[in-house]
């Protein structure tokens, strides 16, 4: 059990940066997942925390010590592939043996047949048969122990990949997408074992993931990766609720949150398709901005409204339904989320009016970045103004 | 032939029998021509040449007689098929398991490689494109005792330290080097280093297309789990995942050993080398069967050959379906 530290940690691959400064603090026992789209370099950085994988400038600190110039075989850190990576022509106790083996067992004691004559390889090979079998009881996987990894099915292999981490108790646990081969089911399931393992383990956890359920559902803080750098890195429901960025609001959450133009005016009043809102800027922003909205936030409405248009398709889910509706002024369809309760209403065609809770809508500047300094309009001072 | 026999049987109707019938006719109709092929072309000359290994039969002769098991006791008594045993295991033991570890060496060097990979690749497997009988030619020249390159070379170290430390130069720079391909005691050396010089570039091929079927993210995880050193890795990962190749190539291997034939017919025309010092199998066939018209004799060893290279192919068989095969 350790804390890990990253500290400005960059990656090329020839021309191309992956990695273009990375910081991250994980403390003891934390559940931290790397989350991003493919080629964002999360897998990166978490080989180069396990040492596969060197990086060109930075530092980590694995426990306080930095771990420079130390190979992945030194750093005690296990990892599970999302390949699973289980050796083939070994059986299931074999695999999750060989760490404990590799470490402990000196060349002479591995050897195959004269291995057993060596002085203490005896007593060794009980103690490391009695770890195993520990570790694959709290995985439940005590019965496949004989079997090969070619005879299990996709969900046993991921617990054999586990037990093989976690029977030598590293410093700290890093997992590259374990679940991305499993059907939508036991990806559910595992998600669940996983989170407990982590809280009996009480062991750092760094999960890389492009899932961003995986990710929500599982870490105690979630690190938003694109384009080399982390965006954000907070609690679940801060990055759901309290994005920085455009990017971490429209990658995390799904369906995917309402990304609509904004008018800046010269007083610093947002407006909405020509439409005031009641809500301005005190900050120098002028010109365009953007108005994130996630699909729960708005709703249907009788009244006025800026934003009416007609329902285009819809996905009823059973607890829920998600209804797209072509706004017109819009180039994207806006995500409505309605209870079951609203299926007649919300057929296709039907001409409807959205309305939403300004003080739940998120804004953004230009560039992609919160604006957080904003004031209420009164609807008197608006109409004065 | 049960494999043949029509299996798609409409079950929701359920057949008649004399369409059940009618389709099975109609299955060994279509399946006859590869049938007859595969008797005419393959069994027959097998179950011929077992017939012909018991009788005294000639080319030619309108008639033969049957000499009962007179042809396998000349096999295991006669001196002459002694040798025959000797120099063709002493090649195969030699041959087999150098040119596997070189071509299992080579290939690990070559898929380390960044670059030139293709240019190595190439030059390994050019004995393997080249005729083995013109290369004979190539090496009887530079062989030859006086003015072949080999001893020209042997030569030049005369005079040097390696006349002290090597017993075999100070005996050669005192008296004269060996007749490479005129002595009982190098011959079959000489072929065993031409079979491995031809034959390992073959396996190099085969291990390498081994090798892309490893899987990359098995190293990394061999390093996480603890293994420090290439050995370890190579343990751990390498060599089980090239199981399957390894039995293949060593089948091959064997089965191109025992069939070792044109550089002998090349060096030697006549006889199978000093003292029949390089009389293997294969020689034996072509010298009896062929040269001498004693058919009889020449389809013993041939049956005896088959027997080596089926006991081979069933080992190889049970490998792969008991040991290596792990999906």
């Amino acid at each position: 059990m350790a804390e890990l530290s990253i500290k400005n940690v960059t990656k090329r691959f020839g021309e191309t940066e992956v990695l273009k400064g990375v910081s991250l603090d994980i403390a003891d026992g934390e559940f931290v997942s790397l989350v991003g789209p493919s080629g964002c370099g999360k897998s990166t950085l978490l080989r180069i925390i396990a040492g596969l994988e060197e990086q060109n400038s930075g530092d980590i600190r694995i426990g306080g010590t930095s771990v420079a110039g130390q190979r992945a075989a030194d750093r005690n850190l296990s990892m599970v592939f999302q390949s699973y990576a289980l050796y083939p022509h070994l059986s299931v106790g074999e695999n999750i043996a060989v760490p404990l083996r590799m470490r402990r067992m000196s060349g002479l004691q591995r050897l195959p047949l004269l291995g057993g004559l060596m002085p203490g390889a005896r007593a060794m090979a009980r103690a490391i048969g009695h770890d195993v079998h520990r570790a694959a009881e709290m995985l439940e996987i005590r019965h496949l122990l004989d079997r090969k990894p070619g005879q299990l099915s996709g969900g046993q292999r991921q617990r054999v990949a586990l037990g093989r981490a976690l029977v030598r108790e590293p410093a700290a646990f890093l997992l590259d997408e374990p679940l991305s081969n499993l059907d939508a089911k036991l990806r559910v399931q595992t998600r669940a074992e996983i989170a407990q393992l982590h809280r009996r383990l009480e062991t750092t956890f760094v999960y890389v993931t492009h899932d961003q359920v995986e990710a929500m559902t599982m870490s105690d803080r979630i690190a938003v990766m694109m384009g080399g750098r982390i965006l954000q890195c907070a609690a679940p429901d801060v990055i759901y609720e309290d994005p920085d960025r455009i990017e971490v609001a429209e990658f995390i959450g799904s369906p995917k949150i309402n990304i609509l133009p904004l008018e800046v005016g010269d007083d610093g009043r947002l407006s909405l398709l020509d439409h005031a809102l009641n809500l301005a800027v005190i900050d120098g922003t002028r010109g365009v901005a953007s108005l994130g909205l996630r699909p729960e936030t708005l709703r249907l409405t009788r009244g006025k409204s800026p934003l009416r248009g007609r329902v285009v398709h819809s996905e009823n889910l059973g607890a829920e339904i998600f209804v797209q509706i072509e706004v017109a002024g819009l180039a994207e369809r806006v995500t409505l989320r309605a209870g079951p309760e609203k299926r007649n209403t919300l057929a296709l065609g039907t001409s409807v009016a959205l309305d939403f809770d300004i003080d739940k809508a998120l804004v953004f500047d230009a560039d992609g970045a919160r604006l957080r300094k904003l004031r209420h309009v009164t609807r008197a001072t608006a109409e004065v103004a | 032939m049960s494999a043949i026999e029509p299996t798609m049987i409409d079950q929701t109707t359920g057949p008649t029998a004399g369409h059940a019938t009618k389709e099975r006719r109609a299955a060994w109709v279509l399946t006859a021509p590869a049938l007859i092929l595969m008797v005419v072309i393959l069994l027959g000359p097998v179950i011929i040449a077992g017939v012909l290994s018991f009788t005294n039969y000639s080319l030619g002769n309108s008639s033969f007689d049957w000499v009962g098991t007179q042809n396998y006791e000349k096999l295991f008594t006669r001196s002459t098929y002694e040798k025959m045993f000797v120099a063709t295991l002493t090649y195969v033991v030699t041959v087999v398991p150098i040119s596997v570890g070189l071509g299992l060496g080579a290939a690990l060097l070559i898929n380390s490689l960044g670059r030139f990979r293709e240019i190595y690749k190439t030059i390994y497997f050019l004995p393997v494109m080249a005729t083995l009988l013109a290369m004979a030619i190539a090496w009887e020249f530079m062989l030859h005792p006086s003015i072949g390159m080999v001893n020209r070379t042997l030569e030049m170290g005369c005079g040097t330290f390696l006349e002290q430390i090597w017993s075999f130069m100070s005996q050669g720079c005192a008296d004269r080097f060996p007749v490479w391909l005129g002595d009982k005691r190098y011959a079959i050396w000489v072929i065993c280093f031409i079979g491995i010089w031809q034959g390992f570039g073959f396996n190099m091929v085969l291990y390498l297309a081994g090798l892309t079927s490893v899987h990359r993210e098995l190293y990394h995880a061999a390093e996480m789990d603890g293994a420090r050193s290439a050995w370890e890795r190579f343990r751990l990962v390498t060599w089980p995942a090239l199981g399957p190749t390894t039995v293949f190539v060593v089948t091959i291997t064997c089965i191109r050993a025992f069939q070792v034939f044109d550089t002998i017919e090349a060096f030697w025309p006549q006889g199978g080398g000093p003292n029949k010092s390089t009389y293997v199998m294969m020689f034996a066939i072509f010298e009896k069967g062929v040269q001498q018209n004693l058919i009889g004799i020449g389809s013993a060893i041939t049956m005896l050959f088959l027997l080596f290279v089926m006991f081979l192919t069933l080992i190889q068989r049970w490998l792969v379906e008991r040991k290596v095969h792990y999906k």
